[in-house]
């Protein structure tokens, strides 16, 4: 039964401007994002640590990722080679062991080449705007999967031939197999970016050329030139080889042993994986490091799995002179060190013993101590800024080198660096690019970079402990002369197993799962603004198929196959003070003890709801006068998309139900009647039903409105249903005074959890429409 | 006519800057926020972005206290209902109280074909017509009750002692059966449009009946009448009277007769009968009516009384809970054992916060509509 069109659809269509949209006729509610979690502020590249591990203690991995693929397109690549930030500030530390979060991120990896999922889509081209990046590390790889998603046309030049910078240059094999390597490149190259190979910027010319075809350059040629250790001897004898070159000529050209025995020199990962590569090429291998194991920059685990494999690393040993004979190298005398005060790195500063020099023999010398971009590319007026390091001088929060148009990033920025920092830089200057070309400041706040800095508070007393999960590993005596991959992944069942260790700290899971799955009448979007954030705790294990229609609660299917109810912290309303009366109606209505008046200054009082004691029926809500309670869920913005479901052609039916009286709407026949539109409304509790829902469904042209509540015996919150007896009996003399038929409203009660009985009461009221 | 120049009619940019309006405002009294004169000030600097979403821009109650002191003429109250309805064009709303369903059942009035049974309360001993010379406006006092359960109120009291001395005076009053809200609340919050459509429908009714004079209980309906619709275009032929009005006209006829009492009494004035409308001395000849020795005035009366803190069903909030019981206790300060009203929403406010458990007892008054008083002392 229309009513006039002047009314409450005005109010609603200038409602819409205040509350954003889905494709969708539904509203959406905004979720904020509190607290970044230690692991997820710990990572460069700002992944979402903690999401994509609830989602694999949930068994989604393809959802475990997707969210990986948001801020790291590389994810079996740093699943493998990653440093791991993330672990070390894991709050599991302080109880046993970290999570194995970088196993668990290879295994999502892993797991997606076993069951694949659809390539993604081509997306650059969209726009006309060129970008040509030189180098194809992970800076320049990430920097272009980013560009190309934004829709330009994005040119990677790369001098060697294969694509992957240090990726494949440095990275030995048995650590990053290149087949791995080569999928997550084609699927940045499947978003439609370029990847010229064996194309050497050089010279003016070239040069030139790029600064006049593309609209931006990213810089990303990373530091390929090893560093010469600067004593006696280097000069003048055969049998040297640095590390980068070492290792670009074993993954690029020719596997070759360098000789019978070697000495590596430096303790980075550069000097693991030369010293590993050359034991797998047949040379016998020493270590020399001037500092203690403890310093050492390399991974703990590289060390271990290099000294398992029979290298012997001299500690406390710094390189003091080359021995050679003949003009070539046979050996390398060093010098015996201790530990001093911490240097500006912060590490000890070795001090040398006197007389306590040794010699080691050796045929060949591999230097692993530094390295540095080889810049011998530009032509001489480029004029870019560059600093004593010998790398670009670029803003760190920009990427922006001094030229406009001409961005930096990765180790040709920061010498020497880690993958994920990589990354990290290749996302900023993307989004500095795309600003750049919009006309936009380059410099702009992004929280999502830039996360807040704050202490999460999690009680880590009385957790139990758990054991990390062992990564599984070739064999030691298999490695030898065999570059097949050290580690393998975690099995599903332990990949599970590993990640329900994670403490969840934070308030919000942040898995977006409520975003992209969320079911029919709702649509979730996490909110950009600060402003009128809801919280929402929504654990990525439940099926959203299960939620009661358009609630942020409803029954959990959990891993182990069992139904259980949840309850989504969003329930606690929010007590406006500017607005509370401190009337204490509230206090009244809640037989939980959850509302209380506290004292604000002189003789003001406010209303304060425990979150504690909070079941979030949304009685108080209902019942507070000046509207100062406002729910964090069924908002009177939510009624009102429900109800624009109403067809004005048909016979029009609102059943608003109790959540816990078995009302299940999917078993209504709603197809055996032709002319009734129907409109489930399901809330928590009988209670939250206001006097206004009904009205206004009523206002809005219901014809009938049929609630399904529990007998107030049986009410789930002891008190809901009988509080809306009351607001019936009111609701039903003011529907009578403006002039709507008895019949129109109808209130009925199910005793238990009874479907059946639930679905009859509907059959029984449509019946009457007839 | 586009926002600015509504706003220079309500003469806003005469400002003198003076501060007398912070100074007697309510809401300033009891809320460190709320300034009328840097509300003023904000909107003729144009900051609407800011107003809109501000909100104080719902605290006013527009009742006309800063306006009656304003040295520069200024209509701050009107300028405040433009601010709102622009605010709520461009899709800003303020917060009602009781989850907006004051303003809902409102709205649902203006809807065309509905058939109200809004006469329900009108026993057989009461006397109405459809037509007739004097129409008795009841206002929505029949949905207050009901939707007031819980405050165990009776605004009603008003109509039927009004209908009852009607009655004894030989008068069968036309109460209209399809009587919609008046559409005050509405218009003060902004929402001119719907305003529109149920003043059009009221003034429809009322020339339907025939009526040549409207007597209101309720202040507001009464404004409403009296100055917001001819203001948007909408002609009031019948007189127009508040029962205070009308009793004191009968009394100093002579028509009609008051006993003498011995209960102390006092009395509100609703800003929308004293300051909107000028009416101050009638209820207080209804009052005082043989019996002058037990009426006293509150420390704040007549032009300078103080409001009941709640306007439109917006903001009620602590600053209201402060003015209601500054108000209440002022009343109780009389010594008086009555409290008059003249106006359902006084009546509605004060009870409210007599009522708040955390009120303490000594704010509680016997509180009664002018026309009720008069009923119980009629011979």
């Amino acid at each position: 039964m229309g009513t006039s069109d002047n009314t409450f659809r005005n109010f609603i269509r200038k409602h819409e401007k205040t509350v954003s949209f889905s494709d969708k006729p539904d509203i959406q509610y905004p979720i904020g994002i509190v607290e970044p979690s230690p692991c997820m502020e710990a990572c460069p590249a700002g992944v979402n640590v903690k999401a994509y591990v609830s989602l694999i203690a949930a068994g989604k991995f393809h959802e475990a990722l997707h969210v990986v693929r948001e801020r790291n397109p590389l994810p079996g690549i740093c699943g493998r080679v990653c440093t791991h930030p993330c672990e070390t500030y894991c709050n599991r530390n302080q109880i046993d062991a970290p999570v194995a979060i970088r196993a668990l991120k290879r295994f999502v990896a892993d797991y997606e080449l076993e069951h694949p999922i659809p390539k993604p889509q081509k997306t650059a081209g969209t726009r006309e705007e060129k970008i040509a990046i030189i180098g194809s590390g992970p800076a320049g790889l990430t920097a272009a999967h980013d560009l190309a998603k934004s829709g330009f046309n994005v040119t990677i030049f790369e001098e060697l031939s294969e694509p992957g910078g240090m990726l494949i240059a440095g990275i030995p094999s048995y650590r990053m197999p290149r087949d791995i390597l080569k999928i997550e490149i084609d699927y940045i190259r499947n978003l439609g970016v370029k990847i010229i190979t064996n194309k050497k910027i050089s010279g003016k010319q070239d040069y030139n050329k790029l600064l006049k075809g593309y609209d931006a350059i990213y810089l990303a040629i990373g530091a390929h030139i090893g560093k010469k250790l600067g004593i006696p001897g280097e000069d003048d004898y055969e049998g040297f080889l640095d590390a980068v070159t070492f290792l670009r000529e074993v993954n690029l050209g020719k596997p070759q042993k360098p000789g019978e025995k070697i000495i590596v020199i430096g303790g980075g990962n550069s000097a693991i994986d030369a010293a590993r590569t050359a034991l797998r090429l047949g040379s016998e291998v020493n270590i020399v490091y001037r500092r203690t194991r403890q310093e050492m920059p390399a991974e703990k685990e590289e060390i271990n799995e290099a000294e398992k494999e029979g290298i012997k690393i001299h500690y406390l040993a710094a390189p003091a002179k080359i021995i050679g004979e003949n003009n070539k190298v046979t050996g390398l005398e060093c010098t015996k060190m201790k530990l001093g005060k911490p240097d500006e790195s912060g590490r000890a500063r070795p001090i040398a013993i006197k007389d306590s020099e040794f010699i080691i023999e050796a045929d060949v010398i591999i230097p692993a101590i530094s390295q540095e971009p080889d810049l011998s590319f530009l032509p001489k007026d480029h004029n870019i800024d560059i600093s004593r390091w010998n790398t670009f001088t670029a803003n760190e929060n920009t990427m922006a080198t001094n030229i406009p148009g001409i961005f930096a990033g990765g180790d040709a920025v920061t010498g020497p660096n880690t993958v994920i920092d990589a990354i990290a830089q290749g996302h900023v200057a993307a989004k500095s690019i795309e600003r750049f070309i919009n006309g936009e400041a380059l410099e702009q706040t992004d929280s999502r970079t830039k996360p807040i800095e704050t202490e999460i508070k999690i009680d880590l007393k009385n957790r139990p402990k758990t054991k990390r999960a062992d990564i599984p590993m070739q064999k030691i005596s298999e490695r030898k002369n065999s570059f097949q991959e050290v580690e393998y992944g975690f099995d599903e069942a332990t990949a599970i197993a590993e990640a329900q260790r994670c403490l969840r700290c934070g308030p919000c899971d942040e898995c977006y799962i409520c975003v992209s799955d969320c079911h029919k009448g709702l649509s979730v979007i996490h909110s950009k603004n600060g402003q009128d954030d809801y919280v929402l705790r929504l654990p990525p294990d439940f099926q959203s198929n299960n939620l009661a229609d358009g609630n942020l609660h409803g029954i959990l299917k959990s891993a182990n196959g069992k139904d259980m109810p949840i309850e989504l912290d969003s329930y606690i309303p929010v007590v406006k003070e500017e607005l509370c009366r401190g009337c204490g109606d509230c206090v009244t209505v809640c037989e939980y003890d959850a509302c209380q008046l506290i004292q604000k200054d002189g003789e003001i009082f406010v209303s304060q709801i425990d979150s504690d004691l909070c079941r979030g029926c949304g009685t108080c809500v209902t019942f507070c006068p000046s509207s100062a309670i406002q729910p964090s869920r069924y908002t009177s913005d939510w009624l009102s998309f429900k109800l624009k479901k109403i067809d004005p052609k048909k016979r029009n039916i609102v059943v608003f139900s109790c959540n816990w009286n078995g009302a299940d709407f999917e078993k209504i026949n709603t197809s055996k009647y032709k002319n009734i539109n129907f409109i489930f409304i399901q809330t928590m509790c009988t209670g939250r039903i206001e006097s206004t829902f009904i009205l206004r469904a009523l206002e809005e042209g219901a014809d009938g409105i049929l609630i399904v509540g529990c007998s107030a015996d049986e009410c789930h919150y002891e008190f809901g249903a009988k509080r809306f007896a009351e607001t019936y009996a009111k609701v039903q003399q003011l529907a009578h005074m403006l002039g709507y038929d008895k019949y129109r409203i109808e209130y009925k009660t199910v005793s238990g959890k009874n479907t059946d009985k639930f679905v009859e009461l509907v059959n029984n009221y449509t019946r009457k429409f007839k | 006519m586009d926002l600015v120049d509504q706003i220079k009619a309500t003469n806003a940019y005469g400002c003198l800057e003076c501060g007398k309006c912070t100074a007697v405002c309510p809401v300033s009294l009891f809320s460190q926020r709320y300034s009328p004169r840097s509300m003023l000030t904000k909107t003729i600097r144009n900051e609407f972005d800011s107003l809109y979403i501000d909100y104080d821009l719902w605290s006013c109650l527009t009742c006309r206290r800063c306006d009656a002191v304003c040295p520069a003429n200024i209509d701050y109250s009107t300028l405040t209902q433009i601010v709102r309805s622009s605010a709520q064009d461009s899709g800003f709303h303020g917060k009602c109280s009781h989850a907006g369903a004051m303003e809902l059942l409102q709205k649902t009035m203006t809807t065309k074909d509905l058939k109200q049974n809004r006469l329900d309360w009108v026993t057989n001993d009461l006397q109405i017509a459809d037509t007739g010379e004097i129409l008795y406006y009841v206002g929505c006092a029949p949905y207050f009750d009901v939707f007031f359960t819980d405050l165990d109120i009776a605004t009603l009291d008003a109509a039927k002692s009004s209908v009852k001395i009607l009655n004894k005076l030989g008068i069968t009053p036309v109460l209209m059966s399809d009587e919609r809200c008046c559409g005050h609340d509405l218009l003060w919050n902004g929402d001119v449009e719907n305003f529109k459509m149920l003043a059009e429908k009221n003034i429809e009714s009322v020339e339907n009946t025939g009526a040549k004079t409207i007597l209101f209980s309720c202040a507001e309906c009464m404004s409403a009448f009296m100055n917001l619709y001819p203001e948007h275009g909408f002609k009031v032929k019948p007189k127009l009277m508040h029962m205070s009005q009308f009793l004191a006209e009968k009394l100093s006829n002579d028509e009609l007769n008051l006993k003498e009492s011995n209960t102390d009494i006092t009395f509100q004035d609703p800003c929308r009968l004293g300051r909107h409308m000028g009416i101050y001395d009638e209820p207080r000849q209804v009052l005082k009516h043989n019996d002058g020795e037990h009426f006293h005035e509150m420390m704040q009366h007549d032009k300078k009384s103080l409001c009941c803190g709640v306007s439109a069903w917006m903001n009620c909030d602590i600053t209201s809970k402060g003015i209601q019981k500054e108000r209440l206790k002022q009343a109780k300060e009389t010594g008086a054992e009555i409290l008059a009203v003249a106006c359902p929403k006084c009546h509605i406010h004060l009870t409210c916060t007599m009522k708040d458990k955390f009120v303490e007892d000594n704010y509680h008054m016997d509180i009664r509509d002018i026309s009720t008083v008069v009923l119980e002392r009629m011979e």
